[in-house]
């Protein structure tokens, strides 16, 4: 029996598709089996940071509804053996699911899998209600922004009034130089707001935005800050004890990396 | 927006006032999204009134309501009174318990309570405290506090780190300044000749 994970925020656009992606292909790089589940129906996208669109037939709505089994919707990393992916609709919305048909395919999957990584939709409506139902671990994503912030606090009040507790926190996107210089919040000030165990944090990484384009994930590049944080994170979530990354302002460090992929 | 249902403090416990208008599934959804909102602060067990002088229920509506109130531990109750008058309320006050929070409030969630409220924990921004009484944050205070919600301007807010973005004591309403010192000590809000004042306190 594995772990079923939601990785969840509120807010839109700070990182969960990114970070269900980068989680998932960490752990199949150790060995684990994992499921992705793509919750944002009508607007997927998990597919494409994956780079597996191409390959969808199936669905999480045909699964629900019957149409196919389970085994069929469920696309194979190729590049990664122990890999695998349920894309959402595209055609339908969000109330194609509801939370029950969600909870009993989480447990489904979670007999074959290591871990079943949920990739949570932004909002609190039905589609984070969905997302959130079968999910044994939630892992917030936040950005060092109040407005991230806000949201990452009321979507932890829902996941506790929900029965989820003790979700654990990732900050992603992070600037060293401009915490240096106090423009932005830095660590401890969310997790004064947030009180809940820190995951791990990431730095802003140019290299994101080309492995999203590219459709493989940055964790499997070695050079990579982001990266680097991501493996650290699988590790944690593995039982690993990881310290944090350092986050020191390196000005060579980003024009050193933009180096390495030429642009 | 207009509020279709809203709860009150009563003597008997809380008083619950429909909107005459709406339509009675608008006032069931609404109803049960500020349950929902604030499920564990509704004590189980609390008699709910439903004055049928503002709104008239058919008995199909008043199964429906007593349904959805008990799923959260509440009892339901019709009442031929006259909505209870704040000043009744406040009368009533010593009597209620203080009724005491061990955790953080987080935004979006909402503590509503006809006595003094004692929070354990932080006032998160987005967050709401609305309370008869007084109300005592051990915590840092970021949400919005009000003290004296049906009318006692005797009322008080302490908090170990004042820093509401706006404080309301009976019918005064005060804002945070745009820059806001952080205090490190204890603070009381109350109000003196006609303002909401802060004042350190020494514990």
């Amino acid at each position: 029996m594995g772990d079923v994970i939601v990785i969840t925020s509120g807010k839109g656009g700070v990182g969960k598709t990114t970070t269900s992606a980068n989680l998932g292909t960490g752990f199949a790089l150790l060995g684990k089996k994992v499921a992705l589940i793509d919750a944002d129906i009508g607007l997927r996208n998990l597919d494409v940071v994956m780079g597996l669109e191409n390959r969808i037939v199936y669905d999480l709505v045909d699964v629900v509804e019957g149409n196919c089994r389970l085994k069929q919707a469920m696309i194979r990393d190729k590049r990664y053996e122990s890999l695998y992916l349920l894309p959402a609709a595209q055609t339908r919305d969000k109330n194609a699911v509801n939370p029950d048909q969600m909870e009993k395919l989480c447990k489904e999957l979670v007999q074959d899998f290591d871990f079943v990584i949920i990739d949570c939709p932004a909002g609190i409506e039905q589609g984070f209600k969905n997302a959130i139902a079968g999910a044994d671990q939630a892992i917030i994503v936040t950005t060092p922004e109040v407005s991230a912030v806000r949201d990452a606090d009321r979507i932890i009040g829902l996941l506790e009034s929900e029965g989820k507790h003790n979700p654990k926190l990732i900050i992603n996107r992070i600037r060293p130089h401009m915490v240096k210089k106090g423009d932005m919040m830095d660590i401890d000030d969310i997790i004064e707001i947030l009180a809940i165990d820190l995951l791990g944090i990431i730095p802003e990484d140019d290299y994101i935005v080309v492995s999203t384009n590219r459709g493989e994930p940055a964790v499997a590049n070695p050079v990579s800050g982001a990266s680097t944080a991501y493996k650290n994170i699988v590790r944690r979530l593995l039982g690993e004890n990881v310290p944090l990354m350092k986050i020191e302002a390196n000005d060579g460090f980003f024009t050193r990396l933009k180096k390495v992929f030429n642009f | 927006m207009r509020e279709y249902v809203m709860f009150k403090g009563s003597r008997n416990g809380l008083q619950l006032v429909l909107d005459d208008s709406a339509d009675f599934t608008v006032i069931l959804d609404t109803l049960k999204a500020k349950l929902e909102s604030a499920v564990v602060f509704f004590t189980k067990g609390t008699t709910v009134e439903v004055p049928s002088k503002v709104r008239v229920l058919t008995l199909e509506e008043q199964q429906d309501l007593a349904k959805l109130l008990a799923t959260y531990g509440l009892i339901f109750c019709q009442t031929t009174e006259e909505p209870d008058i704040v000043e009744e309320v406040s009368a009533t006050m010593e009597k209620v318990e203080t009724l005491f929070v061990d955790k953080t409030i987080r935004s979006g969630q909402e503590v509503l309570y006809i006595g003094s409220v004692v929070i354990t924990g932080d006032v998160n921004p987005g967050a709401k405290v609305i309370a008869g009484g007084d109300v005592i944050i051990k915590g840092a205070c970021r949400g919005v506090v009000h003290a004296g919600a049906y009318g006692n301007a005797d009322a008080t807010i302490t908090a170990d780190r004042l820093l509401a973005s706006q404080i309301r004591i009976a019918s005064l309403i005060a804002r945070a300044p745009d820059h806001l010192e952080q205090p490190e000590y204890t603070e009381r809000a109350s109000i003196k000749d006609g303002n909401v004042v802060i004042e350190r306190v020494d514990i």
